[in-house]
């Protein structure tokens, strides 16, 4: 229609100028065709902000780095990388800036490492995938809760995998809980909402924001307690003290047993 | 004179002043059957520097010990015991009186030790061994006298007091076994204690804390340990009950192969499973979200959830049992009945 419209207004000028009037009846129709764009075009799709731009640098780095697992689309790939739609930033968070993203070999799970990328890479892939299917995200501010409602929460449901010192433990095949000591406020919220590797999913549902920064302040306040006697062994408990008692203090004595008789 | 050893007699008179306090050790080792062979001083010479030495040695260790000791007291009494969070001295009280104390010992050990190998005569002393020629005399003689104690109180010829002595101690070795007894409960009682549990027809699922639980509270790939909502339910009365409320996720769901009877015990992608490891006891409740197994950390038993917890791995032989469960009309989870079979490990009746 505007398209028509322009062009029996341009056989008329064309009919009454010369060159000069076809420049104008050329600004025109297209100051027509702008305006008629402007007007009818869906709006906010070509917003300048600053996540966008992140949105479109994370997917540089996604097409970099994980597309060869996670696929073209964040689809999937079968036996290499799960689908990342819906996973949201909290995922791509813990998952890059623990270093367990991207995977150093196809292995029973991801190992902690150095990350590959800095923080600002890391918040643009998150802003990516986050874009792409939603998902659960890590609040701002402050991650610290209650921490005595944090022990119990622990108790019951975090300590089962990695100990009551957060220290972690063996699961089946290879796989393991990790310990919790380099673990950051963030890190330990991303991994009870989105549940990384086999560790059950705890959605906000199950247990509240609220209730997930007192288990936060519970494992970081257990970190800034020395061990009784300085060694705390791992902190899991008789086990290890018992492997201790017995390959140094059984072997000490026996030699110093085998020292006396020597000595006779 | 003693008729033990292999003392012969030897014209010995303990009386007579000539001897020397050696010569008296000696005759009564040998009337023991002990024959002193080698006797002989560690040094020579007294005072040598050698021997100074090793006295100096002894002394050290002695003083070593009992500094250690005072040590040990001081700690005790003075050193910061009381817990405080962080890196402080407290951290140090209980290892500081293992450390002294084990000093204190160490060196009195060691001083001893010292002392009786360094400084204190050597001597090689033989006895002969009599355990291969038993003194038939002397064991009939006792054996007599024995025989006699019994015949003189006359039991074998008073039945009374036979039948008295047997009722009077009968009831005392009964007294210590009795108590001990009481302590088994009937597993076969009015409430069948080893068959049933806490949960029933209706029993709400709930958390540690009490609150009931709403499908959807659980996020898929998730789970919760949950408990029967009756009083006390979340207690130890009833430490048979607690209870695994598993989220599958959607494609693991349609997996799911239900046992002969279990059709319909799951609600949704909503299963519960017994957290009572069905080996020896302990919670089965490390929960791998993606391979979909229970694992028990006591004896790494596994079980496969979406084939309703069969058992895969370990020495668990039975499958975690199932609950089954669906939902009130308020929306919350509710058992449709008790456990199906026992839960738990085996006992006499349960393989």
């Amino acid at each position: 229609m505007i398209a028509s419209a322009a062009a029996r207004l341009g056989r008329r000028f064309r009919n009454r100028a010369g060159k000069a009037g076809r420049l104008v009846v050329l600004a025109l129709a297209l100051g027509l065709i702008g305006g008629a764009y402007a007007t009818f075009a869906p709006t906010g799709q070509a917003d300048e902000t600053s996540s966008s731009i992140a949105v479109r640098e994370g997917q540089k780095l996604y097409n970099e780095s994980c597309i060869s697992c996670h696929g073209q689309n964040a689809q999937g790939v079968q036996d290499r990388g799960p689908s990342l739609i819906g996973v949201g930033s909290a995922s791509v968070e813990f998952q890059v800036s623990t270093g367990r993203m991207p995977l150093a070999r196809q292995e029973a799970q991801g190992q902690r490492k150095y990350p590959a990328f800095n923080d600002e890479q890391t918040d643009q892939l998150a802003a990516y995938i986050q874009s792409i299917g939603g998902g659960p995200e890590i609040p701002e501010g402050d991650l610290r809760g209650d921490e005595a409602l944090g022990g119990e929460l622990f108790r019951v449901n975090c300590s089962s995998c990695h100990a009551f010192s957060g220290n972690g433990g063996a699961l089946s095949s290879g796989k393991y809980a990790p310990s919790l000591k380099p673990s950051t406020d963030r890190h330990i919220y991303a991994a009870m909402l989105t549940g990384p590797q086999n560790m059950p999913v705890f959605g906000d549902n199950q247990l509240t924001p609220e209730e997930k920064k007192a288990i936060i302040a519970y494992v970081q306040s257990q970190k800034t307690d020395a061990d009784p006697g300085g060694w705390g062994i791992g902190r899991t408990g008789p086990v290890p003290e018992m492997v201790v008692i017995f390959m140094v203090g059984i072997v000490v004595c026996l030699f110093g047993a085998l020292w006396i008789a020597g000595k006779s | 004179m003693s008729e033990h050893g292999s003392g012969s007699a030897v014209d010995f008179d303990p009386t007579d002043p000539k001897h020397s306090q050696f010569d008296l050790v000696r005759e009564g080792a040998r009337r023991d059957g002990v024959e002193i062979v080698h006797y002989q001083p560690r040094f020579a010479v007294a005072g040598t520097k050698r021997e100074k030495r090793i006295e100096r040695t002894i002394a050290f260790l002695l003083v070593l010990s009992g500094l250690s000791a005072l040590a040990f007291i001081v700690v005790y009494v003075a050193w910061p015991y009381e817990y405080e969070q962080g890196y402080h001295a407290d951290k140090l009280y209980t290892p500081l009186l293992g450390f002294t104390m084990g000093v204190a010992l160490l060196a009195l050990g060691a001083a001893v030790i010292v002392w009786v190998k360094k400084l204190m005569p050597e001597e090689v002393a033989v006895q002969d061994r009599h355990d291969n020629n038993p003194n038939l005399d002397e064991r009939a003689l006792t054996a007599a006298t024995m025989m006699n104690m019994v015949d003189e109180t006359g039991i074998k010829r008073r039945p009374l007091l036979k039948g008295a002595l047997a009722i009077g101690a009968a009831p005392l070795g009964l007294m210590a076994v009795v108590p001990l007894g009481a302590l088994i409960k009937d597993p076969h009682g009015e409430d069948q204690p080893l068959w049933t549990t806490g949960f029933s027809e209706g029993v709400r699922l709930v958390r540690d804390d009490g609150t009931p639980i709403r499908p959807g509270e659980v996020s898929a790939g998730g789970l919760e340990t949950v408990f029967p909502g009756i009083p006390h339910g979340t207690g130890l009365q009833y430490a048979d009950s607690p209870t695994l409320l598993i989220h599958l996720r959607e494609e693991d769901a349609a997996e799911f192969k239900p046992r002969k009877g279990f059709e319909d015990a799951h609600y949704g992608n909503y299963f519960a499973f017994s957290k009572i490891c069905t080996h020896a006891g302990c919670p089965a409740s490390l929960y791998e979200q993606q391979t979909n197994r229970l694992l028990c950390p006591c004896h790494q038993s596994q079980f496969d959830v979406k084939d309703s917890c069969r058992p895969i791995f370990g020495p668990a032989t039975r499958r975690l049992p199932q609950l089954p469960i669906t939902v009130d009309e308020e929306g919350y989870f509710v058992a449709k009945s008790d456990f199906k079979e026992a839960v738990g490990p085996a006992f006499w009746e349960r393989p």
